[in-house]
């Protein structure tokens, strides 16, 4: 029936005379020799007829790259606008203040999709400015398969949202409740709502602006669903976030400060972990924005739920030519934990408001510095970076206190008995229980990554129209657990830590042991390297070979079975050209390195066609926040065409 | 076989279909808010003369090189009512970054702000950068996708082209 209204809509919208419309197409088509295929057509069509806008996205994808086989309509919506009245009705995407509350967006690279289906009404008039939105969201997470999601929270909200503005001062409220079926990794689905107020202004001066926004949530869960009983309450939570900028002549200082605390612990959060942050709020992270390849594989897994940091970064630039940028961000969790036992575990509020630099409360550092411009008559463009991160990923256990032992001393006493004459000597066992003085036990163990990073690239485009680009990356890191202390283990019948030298508790000790290995064997740091060659000619075509290469892996060693004509071009391997080499038993040198070839051809101006062959490697991804493991792509094709129109 | 058969299709269909057929249909009024906190919409800023609509991103490296262009066509045909209009979308994770890059590289063009994209989704400006040329009437004359260092010639060329005939007209 869809196809049908489909079908109808393009027709109409082609026929029509005075219909005004665009579309966009985009096919995507994949396939690798570890079977990492996909095919996926999108067709996004808008058309707008005096008050009344319409969008209808048609997606064929079996199956796609990420996400699940569809044939059908995935998007629509129609929206209509009546003096200072809109209407909108289908998939709706809307974004409040810095995202608190609500920000809604479909991100197809990490298959995050957080909008509702349902009913918009917008007012708008002068200063004021109100809205209400209902409906259904259902947002799909990964579980451990790295393409199909697995875990679905579905979420029936309404909300609302009211905004002046006055000046250069606005001042917002929103509110939002939401009726959750939350999907968990264990046991049956939890049934949970969600409320939150909140409130943000914002001032904007010619030299200075700022934004402030503040959210108080409660949930609270409906245990017996068949009973109809009162709600439990669940878990309540809020969260800040500060933004002030300073500017002065081409210069710019942006400071954030954020604290989210919709949860806590001293872990990561799981589908069981529920009642906290929901899938509408997407807030700030106070990270960089990366677009090098080998930053974003180091990209710290925001926590949305427990964290607290700031991020200052400052913009300039120099002699009118050349572009800066540095930034700094520190973030932890919001508290520090002690583990009393190895299972027991208790927070310590942060004393200030700024994040904690201690191990158990998992802090992140973050620091970029680039710089870039034009050179040589604007011929020549430049891009030198440097990024270095330190990131606590988990605390395994951290007890830093006094323990008091006990002591038991045995004695002998000699006794004689009379017995009818009958002298028996004997002896009987006596023993003191008496206590040792306090003393420090320390018994910490960490698991911390440190990674710096140097991206650079250069482009000179010639009088011809031709255009070189040569790029670099380098980075550096290191994973590793650190185990310090004088005890290492806990005992739970005697419920005191064990002190690796009984009979000396100054005796300490401290171990790294690292993350990283290669064939079995322990590698202390993981050297990475990519580099990228570019030739274009504007303004058709461009033709791109990437090397990215590994010297170790955390985890298991992945093994390039096949080799492939690209690669040994590359390497200069001649025997594999004269068939001297077997082709499924790939030689050491070509192991660890992933190369893809690709080129991309501007049919039109607004049609672009690209082809890719060869290996990508697999790793890490973030958007908007929202981070996902990338599957390597293994000596395979991929195409993709898009167009607008 | 089904789906390859279906791709084939979809795309020689699309290819024949995509020969610039949107192009002459009129952009909607679309309203949005800039960088300075002020609202216009697009039919406002097509009063004068013809728009460069372009979407960018903070973190978006070639919308950062075209932009340089861009801002100097916004100058040097000012006089001709000529105007750009930069639709950020960077999200709240590097919104508060805009402002600051805009005024280090003392950019003179229009910064509009669309953190989810919903402008973008209107124009199909979803691949960064995506540049609309539109008349003076609020045609849409011209469309690109991406840039490859060397294309500003054909970007001015295109600009020229339409103040050309809106001179012609006038």
């Amino acid at each position: 029936m869809k196809k049908y209204i489909l079908c109808l809509t393009i027709f109409s919208v082609l026929v029509a005379n005075d219909i005004d419309f665009n579309a966009g197409l985009t096919a995507n088509y994949g396939d690798s020799y570890d079977f990492y295929s996909y095919s996926e057509n999108r067709l996004d069509l808008n058309f707008f007829y005096n008050d009344l806008q319409g969008w209808i996205q048609y997606e064929y994808s079996n199956p796609p790259d990420v996400g699940f086989p569809i044939n059908d309509i995935r998007k629509f919506r129609i929206e209509y606008t009546l003096d200072d009245f809109t209407i909108k009705f289908g998939d709706i995407y809307e974004f409040w203040g810095r995202g608190l509350v609500l920000n809604q967006f479909d991100d197809q690279i990490t298959n995050y999709d957080n909008g509702t289906r349902g009913l918009f009404i917008g007012y708008s008039n002068g200063p004021l400015s109100s809205s209400h939105l209902n409906g259904n969201s259902n947002v799909w997470l990964f579980g451990s398969d790295l393409r199909k999601p697995y875990y679905n929270n579905s979420h029936n909200m309404s909300g609302n949202q009211i905004q002046y503005e006055w000046k250069s001062l606005s001042l917002g409220l929103t509110q939002i409740q939401s009726n959750e079926v939350h999907q968990k990794l264990f046991g049956d689905d939890a049934y949970v709502n969600h409320k939150m107020k909140g409130i943000y202004g914002s001032w904007l001066a010619t030299n200075i602006d700022l934004f402030i926004e503040y959210v108080d949530k409660v949930s609270t869960e409906k245990t017996d669903f068949f009973q109809e009983i009162a709600h439990d309450s669940l878990k309540k939570g809020h969260g800040i976030y500060g933004n002030l900028n300073f500017y002065l002549g081409s210069w710019g200082l942006s400071t954030e400060y954020k604290r989210y605390a919709f949860d806590k612990s001293h872990t990561d959060f799981t589908a069981d972990d529920y009642g906290n942050r929901i899938e509408l709020q997407m807030m700030p992270t106070l990270g960089k924005e990366q677009n090098s390849t080998l930053l974003g594989r180091v990209s710290h897994n925001y926590n949305f739920n427990d964290e607290r940091g700031v991020q200052l970064e400052l913009n300039g630039s120099l002699f009118n030519r050349f572009t800066v940028s540095a930034q700094y961000s520190h973030l932890s969790r919001n508290n520090n934990w002690k583990s009393l036992s190895q299972f027991d575990w208790v927070e310590q509020p942060l004393e200030s408001f700024l994040p904690s630099s201690n191990p158990s409360a998992l802090p992140y550092w973050e620091n970029y510095e680039e710089i870039s411009g034009f050179i040589l008559s604007d011929n020549l463009y430049f891009k030198l970076g440097h990024g270095s991160n330190q990131e606590v990923f988990k605390t395994m256990r951290y007890f830093d206190g006094t323990q008091i032992s006990t002591i038991f001393t045995e004695s002998w006493v000699k006794d004689t008995t009379d017995l009818y004459g009958y002298i028996f000597i004997d002896s009987t066992m006596t023993i003191d229980t008496s206590f040792s003085d306090p003393f420090e036990v320390v018994a910490k163990m960490w698991q911390v990554a440190k990674s710096f990073t140097i991206p650079m690239e250069l482009n000179y485009t010639f009088d011809n129209g031709y255009n070189l680009g040569v790029g670099f990356q380098y980075q550096e890191r290191t994973k590793k657990d650190i185990s310090k202390g004088n005890a290492i283990d806990y005992s739970n019948p005697d419920s005191s830590w064990i002190l690796i030298n009984p009979e000396n508790s100054d005796s300490s000790f401290e171990t790294h042991d690292t993350k990283f290995s290669l064939n079995g064997d322990k590698v202390n740091t993981q050297y990475n390297r990519m580099i990228y060659v570019t030739l274009s000619k504007a303004p058709r075509w461009s033709f791109t070979i990437t090397q990215d290469w590994a010297n170790a892996f955390d985890g298991p060693t992945t093994v390039d079975p096949y080799y492939n004509p690209l690669e040994a071009l590359i390497f200069g391997d001649l025997k594999y050209f004269t068939g001297g080499r077997n082709k499924v038993d790939p030689p050491d040198f070509i192991q660890k390195k992933w190369v893809s070839a690709e080129l991309a051809y501007n049919l039109t101006s607004s049609q672009r066609i690209s082809i890719m062959y060869g290996s990508i490697q697999g790793g890490l991804f973030c958007s908007n926040g929202v981070c996902r493991l990338i599957a390597p792509f293994n000596d395979g094709i991929k195409f993709s065409y898009s167009a607008i129109f | 076989m089904r789906k390859y058969l279906f791709t084939l299709l979809f795309l020689s269909k699309s290819v024949m279909f995509a020969t610039d057929s949107g192009l002459g249909s009129k952009i909607p009024d679309i309203k949005l808010k800039l960088l300075d906190g002020s609202k216009v919409s697009i039919h406002e800023l097509v009063e004068d003369g013809p728009l460069m609509i372009d979407f960018w991103a903070t973190w978006c490296k070639p919308c950062k090189k075209v932009m340089k262009y861009l801002d100097q066509y916004h100058q040097d045909y000012a006089d001709q009512g000529f105007k750009v209009l930069m639709i950020n979308q960077d999200t709240p994770r590097s919104l508060s970054k805009v402002k600051s890059y805009i005024r280090s590289q003392n950019h003179q063009f229009f910064v509009g702000l669309d953190p989810n994209q919903k402008i973008a989704q209107k124009l199909n400006g979803m691949v960064m950068p995506t540049l609309i040329l539109i008349d003076k009437g609020g045609e849409i004359k011209w469309r690109h996708q991406g840039f490859i260092p060397g294309e500003e010639i054909e970007i001015e060329k295109q600009i020229k082209l339409i103040l050309e005939s809106q001179a012609s007209e006038s």
